[in-house]
């Protein structure tokens, strides 16, 4: 057992810190101000990989591991959470699913335009009914002559704003005429497709969250992802991966907020000494550095079992779980540490602090994680 | 900066595992300027360098970046060399293996020692002509133009090949690295690594001991800088301020303050 991250894995971080630090954290702090989505970094990460990270070459992508993938959205996020969250939600849940369950003419229909980031992927399941309980989904598609007419609304939807492709989770009928659930592919210049409001978030402000609406949408039977009857296999498999990226999101925040506060507590001075000389500080620090430290194992392992081949679904949730508590718990560490400039919009850690949040509701809130950890303890054999 | 590096004051030298492994700022300029000649013509991209194991991690990124191979020259013979000596290994891989060169590229200087020899030193090891601190090449026939920034003006020279030129700091901007450039980097064949035996130096070859120059000590300038702090009414202050600094503060602006003009007024 090695502990020691590859040459490879360290050549990744290095490569997306240094493309980040210097082309993303400038604009940051005013993006998020102005709920500004930034279609100028996208372009400049377009030709660098980020919205192919697992796309195997022959498609345009970049051929990532797991590992490799989870550095990526970690050090992403650890400038912009928001930026790490489109870029994570497209490889995952957006183009992950069309490798896994497409058919070879729908992977070479939209794979290769994703990979290059011409068009950004985005995934629904959640509805103003329907969100834990995937089952209450309203969202129908019915069988017509030319394909599947969509109906119904979606919301909360990352990159709703800018998506081009968009995976719909959707109740169908199978042959028996019984209801069922299904996944389609559908393109944004539909017609009958559209994009709600911007929503008024707390966290993630750069990233467009929206509410997507379905009316009379006609998709072509080709565009119908996997079987009919199959969407719950897909949207589960693809929340399993989806858990890594959003595991790394929060792991890259809590990473920020350390960093942050390391430093603050060096530099900040009361009582004619820096903060980092007080023992409350340190246990503040040295909680901190652990909680990160045993997120980033979790999650490593998470992905190395991805990569072999092996279940990672328990320990996929274990990742998110444990990583979405240290990025809130660190977070607000952090704004303690930094007092009242902490909770003043002159730094950054009142931005890691309402960025963390979500990362223990979105892709599964923490509860679903325990219920999924739970199911796969209970189902073992005694 | 260079005294920020971690030193080893007993030999002088760099102690490299604790430095963080990365390509020199100037050479990575060099890797862009022989990769936008190789957009423009074939060439193939041989990227060397001499340093311990861990330097395998910059010629991967060498490689990501677009070049076609990486040499790691390494052994603990050679370390601690000085430009000297590490002007003179270089040139022996170069003349054994790499006989065919056209251009050889150096980053005009490295952040660890910032002498700016090892370019001129490798040229005249290898008898081969010479230009610092280029900042744009343009590759002829059987010479290469090469323009660069001498104080306030530009000179274009002309050079025959083979010949070595060293990029400036401000030239060449760096592409950033591919994430796929990466993947590949560590997917095809590795590194070749290069040892002192392959290299033909005998067993009493000893690079520390053998370097002509050593380093005795690296630091930084330390300043006697302290606050001064005026205190007081408004206008005494104002007045204390122009007749303390008043000199300093109209150099710094470049003319003349004329002070206390409040009290002629």
């Amino acid at each position: 057992m090695d502990f020691n991250p590859c040459m490879k894995h360290q050549l990744i971080r290095k490569t997306v810190r240094e493309f980040a630090e210097s082309e993303i954290k400038p604009h940051v702090s005013l993006l998020d101000k102005e709920s500004r989505f930034p279609w100028d970094i996208i372009e400049k990460m377009k030709p660098l990989n980020f919205f192919g990270l697992q796309v195997p070459e022959i498609y345009g992508g970049a051929g990532l591991d797991t590992i490799s993938y989870a550095i990526v959205i970690e050090e992403l996020s650890r400038v912009s959470a928001a930026i790490g969250l489109c870029v994570t939600v497209h490889n995952s849940v957006g183009i992950f699913p069309i490798l896994k369950f497409g058919t070879k003419e729908q992977i070479q229909r939209f794979v290769p335009v994703m990979a290059q980031g011409e068009s950004i992927g985005a995934f629904c399941l959640t509805e103003a009914n329907a969100g834990s309980d995937a089952g209450s989904v309203e969202t129908n598609a019915v069988e017509t002559k030319n394909g599947f007419l969509l109906n119904g609304t979606k919301i909360f939807v990352t990159n709703g704003g800018v998506c081009g492709t968009i995976l719909v989770f959707a109740v169908s009928e199978d042959i028996s005429k019984k209801s069922c659930a299904s996944v389609f592919i559908v393109e944004k210049d539909r017609p009958g497709f559209f994009v709600g409001e911007i929503e008024d978030l707390c966290g993630m402000r750069a990233n467009p969250v929206s509410s997507l609406f379905f009316e009379d949408c006609q998709v072509p039977r080709e565009n119908l992802l996997g079987k009919i009857g199959q969407g719950l296999k897909i949207g589960l498999t693809a929340l399993d991966t989806g858990r890594i990226g959003i595991a790394a999101q929060a792991l890259g925040i809590a990473q920020a907020a350390f960093e942050s506060s390391v430093s603050y507590a060096k530099e900040r001075q009361q009582f004619n000494k820096p903060l980092s000389k007080f023992q409350t500080i340190q246990n503040y620090l040295a909680r901190m550095a652990t909680q990160i430290d045993a997120s980033r194992l979790l999650l490593y392992r998470a992905a190395a079992l991805k990569d072999s081949g092996k279940p990672f679904s328990a320990e996929a949730s274990m990742a998110k779980l444990y990583c979405s508590d240290t990025a809130k718990e660190v977070t607000d560490l952090a704004v303690q540490i930094h007092g009242g400039y902490g909770y003043s919009k002159e730094y950054d850690v009142e931005r890691y602090f309402r960025d963390a949040k979500v990362t223990q509701i979105y892709e599964g809130t923490s509860e679903v994680q325990k219920m999924v950890i739970a199911r796969s303890i209970l189902s073992q054999p005694s | 900066m260079v005294s920020e590096l971690p030193w080893d004051s007993k030999t002088g030298t760099l102690k490299r595992e604790l430095a963080q492994g990365m390509m020199d700022p100037a050479s990575r300029r060099a890797l862009e300027a022989a990769l936008q000649i190789k957009e423009n013509q074939p060439a193939h991209i041989c990227a060397i360098t001499m340093g311990p194991l861990m330097a395998q991690e910059v010629l991967h990124q060498a490689k990501a970046l677009g070049a076609d191979e990486g040499v790691l020259l390494t052994d603990r013979k050679m370390a601690g060399a000085d430009t000297f000596l590490t002007s003179f290994i270089l040139a022996r891989f170069i003349q054994t293996d790499c006989k065919d060169v056209d251009l050889v590229l150096c980053g005009s200087q490295t952040s660890d020692s910032e002498t700016a020899q090892i370019g001129p030193q490798l040229a005249e090891e290898l008898k081969i002509p010479a230009i610092g601190y280029a900042n744009h090449i343009n590759v002829l026939k059987k010479s290469v133009e090469v323009q660069r920034q001498v104080d306030d003006f530009f000179e274009i020279l002309n050079m025959d090949l083979p010949g070595l030129i060293t990029i400036d700091l401000c030239a060449y901007n760096p592409r950033y690295l591919s994430l796929a450039g990466v993947e590949k980097a560590f997917e095809n064949q590795g590194i070749r690594i290069v040892n002192a035996e392959q290299l033909g130096f005998d067993e009493t070859f000893c690079a520390l001991k053998d370097s002509p120059t050593r380093i005795i000590d690296v630091y930084s300038p330390t300043t006697q800088k302290e606050n001064h702090v005026l205190k007081g009414a408004v206008k005494k202050v104002v007045d204390q301020l122009f007749d303390e600094y008043g000199k300093v503060i109209s150099s710094a602006m470049g003319k003349d303050l004329k002070t206390h003009e409040h009290d002629e007024a």
